[in-house]
């Protein structure tokens, strides 16, 4: 397993930053932290780098470096790092150009695999999507952005599955909330639902929607297979079925202290683009960390 | 669909998606070409203008690679019939992309000599302490080097000063971010106002001086100080004084930071022979400049300099070639090409009649009208589209507008540096910018003000000192 958190500043990136390594802690995971510098102009951009070099000479480090230094400093806090590294401080000298326009400081993890940290400049989602492809992540974690298209960004083009953190507060992290259905999708996003559940020793509440009052009750060998497994797994459940609109429903039971975890749409990415989704409808309007999985 | 995979069709939208612009500006194109061109405009001029509608759009968007602008401009000529292949390479390199090459170059020689720590000395032993005189100085300074060595140069050696001032007054941003503004757009401003003091300050002089002399205008490096070196002393003061009114700083007094800086600077290595040998070298570029570039161009003589720095080992080809943006070369070179086909076209000529049509009565009423207009147009696409690049499409056809082509091509280039709102409007700008310290409203906040007061000096300075020294 592998996983992507991207933050972004010191200031709102630590709620994605505490989610994104209790996941990867959950997970065993290897983790890579990205921040994504704003894009220079193509006309400036060999000047800028020119005077970066000269900040250098007089120890100013390149924007950006400032916030893997915080990172660093979060992972030697929580002892989230090997403590010869703790011991050494943050290697801001040795951080290795790969010569594709990628800063990286490698580290070794204690609770999950090795913690690397990467800078990046430009597009956040061509970044992100190009990291992805790049170290094939299983999961990528975002904090929620203000701008419009972020979430439909994210969900069309990156390959992975994403987990969205929004509005975290661990003190009232109590449940899963897995919205399946009949389809395949449904039982990876039940796995991953599983880990999360088992590592907050937190019960999950499965929940089903229906169109109509008729088919509620009908016989779903799908939802069975999925609450096999978590019965299995040892971790308590419930099922809720309800009746109306999907997204409403999720969002009504989501409240503020589940986080949601949900199979990816399997429209084709031509219906997606234009008509949306029930996961981007319901990860634009929902105030908890919701995790879709492809 | 269509036997096409989900990721492939995922992969295709990303595509669009980050090139839509691109799509957007074909469609614009296709969509004017189907339309008939103006009984008084040639057809290679309709496509001229086509050309540079389709390209100016593209440079502002960069949803493609500059250099792939570059290339589009220059096989759309060819292929929209303008010119013969022949034709376009030859408009393509001349004395202006020459020198924006050797600028670029001099600039990575220039900012490895150290520079920076006998500046900063020099400031500082002459504002003394108070934040005030600081801002000034960073601001003479900045603009009296970038009149001759380019703004990007200077912009890059100033910056880190300016950073370790600030640093020595407050570890904690937040608590000097008037200070930071005040610092930091005093370099950046510093270096727009003074890089149109002279030939040298711009690769956009130089591309109007190449328009001049396409006109049969000739004018010299001296003559061309004499004209513009006054606006930029005038500015210094002024300036200074709205960026402090503007940002406020939190300490009148740098004490302790300049006593650190002082320091800092002491202990940093002394100019070796090598360090003295580039300074004078530096100098053998300027005395060519002023006293042959009308024989052998500017941009030769930039060139040479490039060549005795190389020679001299003072700088390494690789180290040259990896931070000159040869993308940026080419681009200019094929902006420049293409200003010369919309005048060659009489695609110019159109332009400013429609122009002097729309605004022709105000004009004649009021003699400032035309400059007004020019100052308005060429500040707007400077502050969204380079400098430089705003002259090369720009300068043929305000040059048209008034019978004085002198005259309205020096207003062309002097407005051109008002690229104040937008932290990408002039390298300096950017530079700055990248710091991390300033924000982009900061920008239209300092801008507003110093743009409004820029206009309407020059539009006084030219209808009052250019007529004395007429």
């Amino acid at each position: 397993m592998k996983i992507l958190i991207a933050i972004g500043s010191k200031q709102y990136s630590k709620p994605t930053l505490h989610l994104g390594m209790e996941v990867a802690e959950a997970f065993k995971a290897k983790t890579t932290i990205i921040d994504v510098g704003e894009k220079v102009s193509e006309f400036s951009s060999q000047l800028v780098e020119l005077a970066k070099d000269q900040m250098e000479s007089w120890d100013f480090d390149p924007p950006g470096v400032d916030v893997l230094e915080w990172a660093f400093n979060y992972l030697s806090d929580n002892n989230l790092i090997d403590s010869k590294q703790i011991e050494t401080g943050f290697p801001k000298n040795r951080l290795i150009d790969d010569g594709e326009d990628r800063k990286l400081v490698y580290l070794s993890g204690t609770v999950c695999e090795d913690v690397n940290l990467i800078l990046r400049n430009g597009d956040i989602i061509a970044e992100l999507r190009e990291e992805v492809q790049y170290g094939n992540y299983d999961v990528t974690i975002v904090g929620k952005s203000q701008k419009r298209n972020m979430s439909h960004d994210l969900l069309q083009y990156i390959n992975s599955s994403i987990l969205v953190v929004n509005q975290y507060d661990n003190e009232k992290f109590k449940r899963v909330l897995l919205p399946i259905n009949n389809e395949d999708g449904s039982m990876k996003a039940a796995k991953y639902g599983i880990r999360v559940a088992l590592a907050y020793d937190i019960g999950i509440d499965i929940l089903t929607v229906s169109n109509d009052q008729k088919s509620i009750n009908d016989e779903n060998k799908q939802v069975d297979k999925i609450k096999k497994i978590i019965r299995r797994s040892g971790v308590e459940y419930v099922h809720e079925k309800e009746q109306g609109n999907t997204v409403e429903k999720v969002i009504e039971k989501a409240g503020d202290d589940k986080i949601i975890v949900m199979r990816s749409s399997d429209m084709s990415p031509l219906k997606r683009y234009f008509k949306g989704s029930i996961p981007l409808s319901i990860m634009n309007r929902c105030n908890v960390p919701i995790l879709i999985v492809k | 669909m269509l036997g096409f995979s989900n990721l492939s069709l995922s992969n295709f939208l990303f595509w669009a998606t980050q090139k839509r612009w691109f799509l957007y500006t074909i469609i614009i194109g296709l969509v004017l070409l189907l339309f008939p061109h103006p009984t008084d405009l040639t057809r290679q001029g309709y496509i001229a203008i086509i050309i540079l509608v389709t390209s100016l759009i593209l440079i502002i968007k960069e949803p493609i690679p500059l250099p792939a602008i570059a290339i589009y401009m220059l096989i759309a000529q060819i292929y929209g019939g303008i010119d013969s292949a022949d034709g376009i390479a030859k408009a393509f390199m001349n004395d202006a992309v020459f020198f924006i090459m050797g600028s670029l170059m001099l600039a990575v020689v220039i900012i490895r000599q150290g520079w920076d720590s006998r500046i900063a000395l020099g400031i500082l032993k002459v504002t003394g302490n108070k934040t005030s005189n600081i801002a000034f100085g960073f601001l003479f300074i900045s603009a009296i080097l970038a009149s001759f060595i380019g703004e990007h140069t200077v912009a890059a050696i100033m910056l880190p000063i300016g950073m370790t001032l600030i640093k020595y007054t407050s570890s904690d941003i937040s608590k000097v971010k008037n200070l930071s503004a005040v610092i930091l757009f005093s370099i950046a401003y510093g270096c727009l106002i003074g890089s149109v003091g002279t030939p040298s300050g711009g690769g956009r002089n130089v591309i109007m001086l190449n328009y001049f002399n396409q006109a049969g205008i000739t004018l010299s490096y001296f003559e061309w100080m004499v004209k513009i070196y006054p606006f930029v002393l005038i500015q210094l003061p002024i300036a200074t004084w709205v960026i402090i009114k503007t940002f406020k700083p939190e300490y009148k007094i740098l004490d302790s930071s300049v006593r650190k800086l002082v320091i800092k600077v002491a202990r940093s290595r002394s100019m070796t022979g090598r360090n003295t040998l580039t300074v004078m070298i530096f100098f053998i570029i300027f005395i060519g400049w002023i006293f042959f570039s009308e024989v052998f161009g500017l941009g030769t003589i930039a060139l040479t300099g490039v060549f005795l720095y190389i020679l001299g080992g003072f700088v390494r080809w690789n180290d040259l070639s990896r931070h000159t943006h040869w993308g940026v070369i080419i681009l200019f070179g094929a902006t420049i090409s293409l200003g010369t086909s919309i005048r060659s076209t009489g695609a110019a000529l159109w332009l400013a009649d429609q122009v002097i049509i729309l605004f022709g009565s105000m004009m004649e009423t009021f003699p400032f009208f035309s400059d007004l207009i020019v100052i308005l147009i060429t500040t707007s696409m400077a502050n969204i589209l380079s400098s430089s690049a705003t002259v090369a499409v720009l300068g043929p056809i305000t040059m048209n507008l008034v019978p004085d082509m002198l005259h309205i091509g020096l207003v062309t280039a002097v407005s051109s540096a008002f690229g104040y709102f937008t932290a990408v409007a002039a390298p300096a700008c950017t530079i700055v910018y990248s710091s991390g310290m300033l924000k982009a409203k900061d920008f239209v906040k300092i801008g507003l003000r110093i743009g409004l007061l820029s206009i309407i000096l020059l539009m006084v300075y030219v209808h009052t000192y250019w007529k004395i020294i007429n």
